[in-house]
């Protein structure tokens, strides 16, 4: 396992909010790794600092000590200007509550971070529409956000993160708006993803059985991890979710 | 991002929120449409001003007039030699002097006392001419009269002394350019050997009209109550008509005699620019002749101008600016109610100079529609100003209010501009806020 590419290494992280006068530790020294092509799983309840983590795997909040490496970058000393151009070309991150703008459509919306490259607008849409159908929404397309359910809503967040061809993918909660048989559809086609293309992601959960899907698990509980799962059951790709595959192309 | 991405996500944003940003141009339209229609009529009535001076040519023209004039012990005269000496000025381009006599012309039963002005050429051909007139010809035998377009006011009842014109409110039934019309000068004094007086009418001539100045009886304009003729031809005839006698009008010697030379109680110098029309005046002052020029006061008249456009203009800014800080508002309202999707987007890696100049072409996009939307408004009235306001004010048929295409460009640039300085802050704000609230679900 080890002779696997490291794409995150965390060491020693911790966060301390200031609340008045007490302190209160988030994260209180957190180290792991994350390989290429590996689901990873962080689960903890609620005030577990998971999210914490998550957001300064992001980086979208600096710790207060210790560092994080993304490919051997080191986010935690970048500013945010930095830090907005390193999620550019290496992330890609998927939303609880989905966070697709309300004013375009499922493509345009999936096309959304190749306009921040400055991709032309052709070329955009050529290769939003195979994520598209990759996720399986080609019927939905043209549809705008208030007219896809939630499942499908997700499916076009899921494609916005892949658009980029990012180095890692985050998911905050990505079921968490979902019920449950829609919840489980969307786990499968995140194991696919991974598994056929090779994706590493890292999705923060506090549901257990959501977290069986991954192949690692990492709890954490009051700002400190207290035990890494390794996952040995295999999921095996369901049908409906890998038909797509065949005109994703490796960029 | 690509310019083009910021332009369709700027109007999308706008588009979306259709009724607020249709407020906030509407408060751009009226300032910008405030600011053009008040510079306008500034403009306009500076212009209406300007066109009405420069027609006269008092622009770059001092008159100049010789009051020691008719006694002829040592005095200063205005003659051929004298204009050879304005003409050595520096600036001067020319100097025109104008022999006048007061004549009386009749017809039938009607008479009129009017002034007569013999001026060169060059001068002559400065004075529009009705239909059909013709400019009196140089050196003729008998001077051709041109005929101020009011001159037909002036005829009286040569029996009665009633004007029908100004006592009737009826034109004198006199045919200016048909009929044959007599002129007659004034009559010539001179002291017999016992010390009389012997005043003896000048004989009635018939000189041809070769026209009449142009406009009806009742518009005004500075040759309206005069008759114009050749310089040359005026001198000719009189030196022929009256020699060895003292000329009409023209002064004698101590001994009662007439000069062998012309004095002209009145010629008019041009200047180059209307810049050195003060110091060709002040270089004919000091020879002794009185020079009158309204370059000073066209000078002071447009400071004052520029300082009314500049108040108007000040008011309209007014409206303007209280449309900079609706923008700003709404700008900021929509940055507060976008934090989410300001925030999603700097996770998606947005960066953050993009996201200002999103916020920033919103806010100028405001602003540009307003300013167009304000321009076609600002027509619309300057249009309905020419229309209703002029015969109020006395400019009939001219525009009070005139809008040039600089002003168009200005105005939109402007109001552009001020778009985007009443969004710099929201725009600022909006690169300020944390990608995190594109992860807090409520």
């Amino acid at each position: 396992m080890d002779e696997r590419k490291v794409v995150v290494e965390v060491e020693d992280l911790y966060k301390i909010y200031k609340v008045g006068t007490n302190k209160v530790r988030a994260l209180n020294g957190v180290s792991f790794q994350v390989y290429e092509g590996e689901f990873c799983a962080i689960v903890g309840t609620s005030g577990s600092g998971k999210s914490t983590l998550l957001n300064m795997l992001a980086g979208l909040e600096h710790p207060t000590k210790g560092q994080i490496a993304i490919r051997g970058q080191h986010i935690e000393k970048m500013n945010e200007q930095q830090l907005v151009a390193f999620r550019r070309e290496h992330v890609g991150f998927i939303f609880q509550s989905f966070n697709l703008m309300g004013t375009m459509t499922a493509i345009e919306n999936v096309a959304l971070p190749l306009t921040f490259r400055g991709v032309p607008k052709k070329e955009r849409l050529k290769r939003a529409e195979r994520m598209i159908r990759l996720v399986g929404l080609e019927k939905h397309k043209k549809h705008r956000p208030n007219q896809m359910s939630g499942g499908q809503q997700q499916r076009v967040g899921m494609a916005r993160a892949l658009v980029v061809n990012p180095d890692i993918m985050f998911a905050d909660e990505p079921t968490g708006n979902l019920d449950s048989v829609t919840s489980e559809e969307m786990m499968t086609l995140m194991r696919n993803v991974v598994n056929k293309h090779h994706k590493t992601l890292i999705m923060v959960t506090h549901d257990n059985q959501l977290a069986s899907y991954a192949d690692r698990v990492i709890h954490i509980k009051d700002g400190k991890i207290i035990r890494i799962e390794e996952n040995t059951k295999m999921h095996k790709p369901t049908e409906e979710a890998s038909g797509r595959e065949e005109s994703h192309d490796k960029e | 991002m690509r310019f083009s991405d910021i332009l369709t996500m700027s109007a999308g944003s706008l588009w979306k929120r259709k009724v607020r940003t249709i407020l906030t141009v509407l408060g751009v339209m009226v300032g910008t449409a405030s600011i053009v229609v008040m510079l306008s009529l500034g403009i306009g009535l500076q212009k209406a001003m300007l066109s009405e001076m420069t027609s006269q040519g008092a622009m770059t023209s001092i008159q100049v007039y010789n009051f020691n004039y008719g006694d002829g012990t040592n005095q200063l005269q205005m003659t051929d030699d004298t204009m050879e000496e304005f003409l050595e000025i520096e600036h001067v381009t020319g100097a025109y002097p104008q022999l006048s006599t007061w004549i009386t012309l009749s017809q039938g039963k009607y008479e009129a006392s009017v002034n007569l002005y013999g001026i060169p050429q060059e001068y002559l051909a400065q004075i529009p001419l009705a239909e059909g007139s013709t400019l009196p010809a140089n050196a003729t035998k008998k001077p051709e009269l041109l005929i101020g377009n009011g001159v037909i006011c002036d005829f009286y009842e040569s029996s009665t002394y009633t004007y029908p014109y100004y006592e009737e409110g009826e034109l004198p039934d006199v045919d200016l350019t048909g009929k044959t019309l007599f002129t007659q000068f004034e009559p010539t004094w001179t002291i017999d050997a016992q010390g009389n007086e012997i005043i003896q009418p000048s004989k009635k001539n018939i000189f041809p009209v070769a026209g009449l100045v142009a406009g009806g009886p009742e518009s005004y304009n500075m040759y309206c109550w005069n008759v114009y003729t050749d310089l040359d031809s005026m001198k000719k005839y009189l030196q022929d008509t009256y020699r060895g006698q003292v000329i009409p009008g023209q002064p004698t010697d101590r001994n009662g005699n007439p000069y062998k030379y012309f004095c002209y109680n009145e010629a008019i110098v041009t200047v180059d620019d209307m810049e050195n029309v003060n110091d060709v005046q002040n270089a004919i002052a000091e020879m002794g002749f009185e020079a009158y020029s309204e370059a000073e006061w066209i000078k002071s008249a447009q400071q004052e101008m520029l300082i009314i456009e500049a108040v108007l203009g000040g008011i309209g800014a007014i409206s303007l600016f209280v449309a900079a800080i609706g923008i700003a508002n709404t700008m900021m309202m929509s940055i507060y109610e976008r934090t989410k999707e300001i925030g999603v987007m700097k996770v998606l890696g947005c960066g953050l100079g993009n996201i200002r100049w999103l916020f920033l072409t919103e806010a100028a996009f405001i602003g540009f529609i307003g300013g167009i939307i304000g321009i076609i408004i600002s027509y619309i009235l300057s249009f309905l100003c020419n229309l209703i306001l002029p015969p109020l004010v006395g400019y009939d048929g001219m525009n009070i209010s005139v809008i040039p295409i600089w002003l168009l460009l200005i105005a939109i640039v402007f109001s552009t501009l001020i778009g985007m300085a009443a969004g710099f802050f929201p725009a600022q704000r909006a690169t300020k806020l944390s990608p995190l609230a594109a992860i807090r679900n409520e």
